[in-house]
């Protein structure tokens, strides 16, 4: 029994007590600023306030409906124009890039694309989308709207996507590769189904940043208290004389209505900007819970699905067990806290299921 | 060609493109912001004064602006976030965890112009009428405690107090991530010697961590130096040299922001307007830097 002086044992006991109330702190923190804002909120949270286009109030905001829906078509879309070339970014740099120069360069662009500050790609849209680009985009639109924020979110989804790709056991594709598929029939048959929970993360996560950021928005989407409506209608001012509606059109947003509700704040009762901020709360905060769960069900189900049509055309067995719960296939790799192992350690990490590997594989 | 090759060649495609896309963007707005970079020299980054009619251009007031903001935020979360992370690294046992790491890490999901209103609407009348007031009651005598707006609530003490809330998450899930990455070996030889827990996090878990500990604390700066919307509703935008903790300031995103729709047709105020997001960017490449080297050394590191 190690004698510790009363001296040592107060210090460590003042300091655990410092770490315990800083964590409450913080923890408590998600619970003032959700818990208040709901406060302020009551008053407004009506079924009209909610599911009235600003356009049909007799007031300025009074309504939401027009920017909920907003909201969701810009993130939609951001998301869909971000996804392709998020995910052939992660397949390349995780499978087909070799360590070098040329790989070394492009992850040094996407970190500082990720880190980049949203007014700076909002300004970039402004200038490039919405005032150059005018006669294509129609100024302040959709579109505008839609492929800044797609540039906001593409690391925010190729970062996840890479992970999930990293994370897949190697020894499936060697299996895959010792029954003669090609690499891309592996990526595709394999790989990237496995991943799927990891890609569908990623996915959610970029929509649910696509759908909080309000520089950008403000700065290319612009706002409107009227719906998307679908239509297209003669204009001279664009370049094949029609406007496409929506694509061309403004868009109200829910970043945006809170952040009028706050420059018109004589105007707009308090209560409309904070239900207006709540309802993005609620929709961000869904989201990210909807990543956790699709995440979590991801690797404790045990892999995703391999769907039966590219089990069939590798006439593999049926793989039950992608990846067994109670052994993450990078235990040793998982407790490292940044992502770029190269292949080989990966192939450490993984080398003791290497015999269950062959036994699966086996036609 | 081999048509095999086909899938490498769209991968490689996508990859690349989105490189370029980073330098198109970064081309883009060095491009805009040449004229008045070029007409003004060193004077855009030492001038105070910032001008459209006279066209004069100085940007030192929102550098400032931006950078002690920046300081008092991570002197705010900096303490907080890291004490947090030992504890949930060290202490806290797994059903506390569970509960404690989801509603920090969930705080990352609150999207800034919220938390722009929060400060503004519900923190400001605390800062205006309590906190502020009692801070320069008690510690006025030094000078930048000084309550130099009296009753205005919004400052530079308030948006680092919102911004620390926001880079809270950042700092606390990477350092713990780091801590964790210890060895345990390292832990229990310590513990072997009699060292006691607090002897044994302060002399080898946090030297052994302190890389990615500064990792997670660069990326917050990022965050701070790079927020906009909380900062324009609750920094006070007081065009001028910050004095005082408690008194206001312009910060470089706020000052875009706030002018950008109204110049964006006239060629030379847009012109100075991207000069400061080229400044901004510049910054934010130097960081990436520094947190790629770091962590350049954490993989050198690891078992």
């Amino acid at each position: 029994m190690p004698v510790i002086s009363r001296k040592r044992r107060a210090t460590e006991h003042f300091v655990k007590f410092l770490c315990l109330a800083a964590a409450v702190t913080g923890s408590l923190m998600l619970f003032f600023i959700v818990g208040s804002v709901f406060l302020g909120a009551i008053p407004s949270l009506t079924p009209y306030f909610l599911f009235t286009p600003e356009s049909a109030t007799p007031r300025i905001g009074m309504g939401i409906l027009n920017a909920i829906v907003g909201t969701m078509i810009l993130s939609v879309t951001a998301t869909l124009l971000a996804v392709p070339l998020a995910l052939g970014t992660s397949v390349y740099l995780q499978r087909y890039a070799r360590p070098g120069r040329l790989v070394g360069t492009i992850r040094f662009f996407i970190e500082v694309l990720s880190g980049t500050p949203s007014i700076v790609i909002g300004m970039f849209g402004f200038l490039v989308f919405v005032y150059y680009m005018k006669s294509v985009t129609g100024g302040f639109s959709l579109m505008s709207g839609s492929v800044a924020l797609s540039i906001l979110i593409m690391p925010v989804i190729e970062r996840a996507i890479e992970d999930a790709i990293m994370r897949v056991d190697l020894s499936l594709e060697e299996g895959s590769y010792a029954l003669g598929a090609t690499k891309y029939q592996t990526i595709r048959g394999i790989t990237l189904p496995v991943a799927m929970s990891g890609i569908l993360t990623g996915t959610i996560l970029g929509f649910g940043r696509a759908a909080e950021e309000s520089a950008v928005v403000i700065l290319t989407a612009g706002y409107t208290q009227f719906m998307p409506e679908l239509a297209v209608k003669s204009n001279p001012a664009f370049v094949f004389g029609v406007k496409v509606y929506p694509v061309q059109d403004l868009v109200a947003s829910l970043p945006y209505a809170v952040y009028h509700a706050y420059e018109n704040s004589n105007v707009i009762p308090l209560s409309n900007g904070f239900a207006a901020a709540f309802v993005l709360i609620c929709v961000v905060l869904i989201i990210n819970i909807a990543a956790r769960v699709v995440l979590h069900l991801g690797f404790a189900g045990s892999g995703a699905p391999i769907s039966a049509r590219l089990r069939s055309a590798l006439s593999m067995r049926r793989i039950d067990r992608v990846v067994e719960p109670d052994r993450s296939p990078r235990e040793g790799a998982a407790a490292c806290p940044f992502r770029e192992l190269d292949l080989e350690e990966t192939r450490h990490v993984s080398g003791p299921s290497n015999t269950q590997g062959d036994r699966r594989g086996g036609p | 060609m081999d048509l095999r090759d086909t899938p490498k060649i769209l991968f490689l495609t996508a990859a690349a493109s989105m490189a370029l896309l980073v330098i198109l963007i970064f081309g883009f707005i060095a491009w805009t912001a040449a004229p008045v970079l070029v007409k003004t020299g060193p004077g855009f980054i030492t001038g105070t004064v910032w001008d459209y009619d006279t066209s004069t251009y100085g940007i030192l007031v929102f550098i400032a602006g931006t950078l002690v903001l920046t300081a008092v935020t991570m002197a705010i979360v900096i303490p907080i976030g890291i004490l947090t992370a030992i504890y949930l690294a060290e202490w806290a046992p797994a059903p506390v965890e569970r509960i404690l790491r989801p509603s920090i890490e969930l705080l990352i999901g609150i999207p800034s112009v919220v938390f722009g209103i929060f400060g503004f609407f519900v923190l400001r009348g605390y800062f205006a009428h309590t906190i502020n007031p009692a801070i320069g009651a008690v510690l006025g005598w030094i000078p930048f405690l000084r309550d130099t707006t009296p009753g205005s609530g919004t400052g530079i003490l308030l948006a680092a107090t919102v911004l620390s809330v926001m880079t809270l998450p950042t700092i606390v899930a990477l350092s713990q991530e780091a801590m964790r990455s210890v060895p345990k070996e390292f832990r229990e030889a310590s513990l072997a010697l009699g060292a006691t827990r607090w002897e044994t996090v302060r002399h080898v878990v946090l030297p052994s961590a302190f890389p990615g500990i500064l990792t997670s604390v660069i990326l917050a700066m990022m965050r701070a130096a790079g927020e906009t919307m909380a900062v324009v509703m609750l920094l006070g935008n007081l065009a001028e040299l910050p004095g005082s903790v408690l008194g206001g300031g312009y910060a470089m995103t706020s000052k875009i922001l706030n002018d950008i729709g109204f110049y964006m047709g006239e060629a030379e105020p847009r012109s100075a307007l991207f000069a400061i997001a080229l400044v901004l960017f510049i910054i934010e490449i130097g960081m990436v830097a520094i947190v790629r080297a770091a962590s350049a050394r954490i993989r050198g590191a690891c078992p």
